[in-house]
C-alpha cells in the first residue's frame, strides 16, 4: 500500500538533484568555457514481496557540447574556438581539458590559464611566449607568431567521446580514455566563448521542475489522506 | 537546500561583476587606465557516480556518473592591455606610451612603480616628475632658463634655449617591462608595482626591445569602451535576477515540503 508513496518520492528527490543542477548552469551563465548539464530521468524497477516497484531515477548526465557565443575582447591572448577541441592544460592532477581561453602568460614567460596552469604546445610542451615579442598574432591553427615570425604552436585536443569527459572545476575536464589532436583546429583570437548555458530554457525548466515538485507534493498529501480514510474505515 | 547556496554564488558572483563595471566606468577619463574584466570559473563537483565505476545491481560499467556542480567562484579580474586611443594635449611634458612599456616612477618609500600615465610635470627644483610630484626615472632635470623642451620617440628629452645656444640633452626616459604586466598589482593612483606573478622589471629603452615609442604632446586615454560596459552591466543584471529567481524557486519547493503532513 506504501508503494505509491516511494516511487512519488523517488521523484521528488530526483527533481531536487535537477533544481541543484539549474541552480549551477544558472550560476555559470557567464562562466567563460562553461558547459551546460542536464538530467536524465529513468525508470528504476525494485521487486518487492508484492510485486514490482517503480520508481524513477534522476541521472546527470547529458553535458552540452553546443558552441557557445563568441565574444570579443580584444585581449592579445583571449583566445576562442569554434568548432570541435579543447586546449590541453597540466594541473598537479595531470594533464586536463579546457574551452576557456582566457590565457595570460606566467612570471616566466609560460602561457597559462588564470589559475595558472601551463598551456600545452602542439608538441605536449609549454608555450613560451617571450617578453619582448611584440605584435603576438595567433593563426586559426594555433600558431603563435611575433612580428611575423612563429615562435610556437598552441595545441587542440579532443578526446575520443565527449560523453565520457568527466567535470573538475574551473571549467576544466579530465578525459579518461585518453585524447587525440584535432584535425582542423580553429582558433579566433581576441575572442572568448561564452558559456553556452541557455538562459530562457534554464527558467522554463525552473518552473516546470518547481510545479513537478508541487504537484508531487500534493499527491502525497492526498496519499496521507486515503491512507487515514482506510485506516479509520477499517477500525472503527 | 543546495540549490538556494548555489544560487548565492551566483548572485555574489554577479555582484563583483557590477563592482568591476562601476571601477572601470568611474575612470573612464582616467588617463592611461586600464579595463578590467572579472572572469568567472565553476566550483567543484560532487562526484555522486563516478564515470566508470562499475553499477552494484548488475555489473555494467556506468557510461557517464552522476557529477554535481557547487556553483561560481571570481577566478581573476584580469585587465585587459589593449592600447588607448591616445589624444592631443600640445603639451610639452605630455608623453603617451604606444606599446606596452611602463615609466618607472620612485615612490615616497624609495620602491620603484610604474605607470602608463605620461602627463609629466615640473617640480619647483626643476625635475620631471608626475601629477602626484612623484619623480620619474632616472630623474630628468629641466634647466631653469630652458624656453621649450622637445621628446623624441626614444624619450630623449632636449632643451631648447633663447638665442643660439643649441639644443641640449637633457636625459632619457627608460621604459620597463614585465614578462607578465597582468600580474601587476595596482597600488592606485595609476600607479603599479611589481610582484611575484609579474617577473622582475627588464628596463629598456623606447624605440628598442619591443616595449613602444614615446609621443610628445599625446595622452593615452583609458581604455574603457561605455557601450562595453553598459551591455555588461545589463547582462550581470539580469544574470542576478535569474540566480534570485533560481533561489525564489527553491525556497517555495522547500516551503511545500515544510507543508507536507
Amino acid at each position: 500500500m506504501e508503494t505509491a508513496g516511494y516511487a512519488v518520492l523517488s521523484r521528488q528527490s530526483g527533481l531536487m538533484r535537477e533544481l541543484q543542477l539549474i541552480a549551477n548552469n544558472v550560476a555559470n551563465a557567464n562562466t567563460t568555457g562553461y558547459r551546460q548539464q542536464g538530467v536524465i530521468f529513468s525508470e528504476y524497477i525494485r521487486a518487492t514481496d508484492h510485486g514490482s516497484l517503480s520508481m524513477s531515477a534522476a541521472h546527470v548526465r547529458d553535458s552540452s557540447f553546443t558552441q557557445g557565443a563568441i565574444t570579443r575582447t580584444g585581449a592579445t591572448l583571449d583566445l576562442a574556438i569554434e568548432g570541435e577541441g579543447f586546449f590541453a592544460v597540466i594541473t598537479p592532477g595531470g594533464e586536463r581539458l579546457t574551452r576557456n581561453g582566457a590565457f595570460t602568460t606566467s612570471a616566466q614567460g609560460d602561457l597559462v590559464t588564470h589559475d595558472g596552469y601551463p598551456v600545452l604546445s602542439a608538441a605536449g610542451g609549454p608555450v613560451f611566449v617571450p617578453p619582448g615579442a611584440a605584435d603576438l598574432a595567433v593563426a586559426r591553427d594555433g600558431t603563435l607568431s611575433s612580428q611575423g615570425l612563429p615562435i610556437g604552436q598552441i595545441g587542440l585536443l579532443r578526446p575520443p567521446d565527449t560523453k565520457e569527459l568527466e567535470r573538475d572545476g574551473a571549467t576544466l575536464f579530465r578525459a579518461p580514455n585518453g585524447t587525440g589532436p584535432v584535425e582542423d583546429p580553429a582558433i579566433i583570437q581576441g575572442a572568448l566563448e561564452s558559456s553556452n548555458v541557455d538562459p530562457v530554457l534554464q527558467l522554463a525548466r525552473l518552473i516546470e521542475v518547481q510545479r513537478a515538485y508541487e504537484m508531487g507534493q500534493g499527491f502525497l498529501d492526498r496519499e496521507d489522506e486515503r491512507q487515514r480514510a482506510a485506516i479509520k474505515t477499517l477500525f472503527t | 537546500m543546495r540549490a538556494l547556496k548555489i544560487a548565492a554564488t551566483g548572485m555574489s558572483a554577479q555582484q563583483m561583476r557590477v563592482e568591476v563595471i562601476s571601477h572601470n566606468l568611474s575612470n573612464m577619463s582616467t588617463t592611461g587606465y586600464n579595463a578590467r574584466r572579472a572572469e568567472f570559473a565553476d566550483l567543484h563537483y560532487q562526484q555522486v557516480h563516478r564515470a566508470g565505476t562499475i553499477s552494484a545491481s548488475d555489473g555494467t560499467m556506468l557510461p557517464t556518473g552522476v557529477q554535481l556542480g557547487l556553483g561560481v567562484r571570481p577566478a581573476a579580474v584580469s585587465v585587459n592591455l589593449a592600447q588607448g586611443s591616445s589624444s592631443a594635449t600640445g603639451a610639452d611634458l605630455d608623453v603617451a606610451i604606444e606599446g606596452k612599456g611602463y615609466l618607472e616612477v620612485t615612490l615616497p618609500s624609495g620602491a620603484a612603480a610604474y605607470t602608463r600615465d605620461g602627463a609629466l610635470k615640473r617640480s619647483a627644483d626643476g625635475l620631471i616628475v608626475t601629477s602626484e610630484g612623484l619623480h620619474v626615472a632616472p630623474g630628468i632635470t629641466i634647466p631653469a632658463d630652458a624656453k621649450s623642451l622637445s621628446v623624441n620617440q626614444q624619450g630623449e628629452v632636449y632643451a631648447y634655449f633663447d638665442g643660439t645656444v643649441p639644443a641640449q640633452l637633457l636625459g632619457q626616459f627608460t621604459l620597463t617591462g614585465f614578462t607578465n604586466p597582468r600580474g601587476l598589482e595596482a597600488i592606485g593612483g595609476n600607479l603599479f608595482t611589481e610582484t611575484e606573478a609579474s617577473g622582475p622589471p627588464l628596463q629598456g629603452t623606447a624605440g628598442l626591445d619591443g616595449l613602444g615609442m614615446l609621443r610628445q604632446g599625446y595622452l593615452e586615454e583609458s581604455s574603457v569602451d561605455p557601450i562595453y560596459e553598459i551591455t555588461e552591466l545589463i547582462e550581470a543584471q539580469r544574470g542576478y535576477e535569474l540566480n534570485s529567481k533560481v533561489i525564489t524557486a527553491a525556497d517555495q519547493m522547500l516551503a511545500a515540503t515544510v507543508q507536507v503532513r
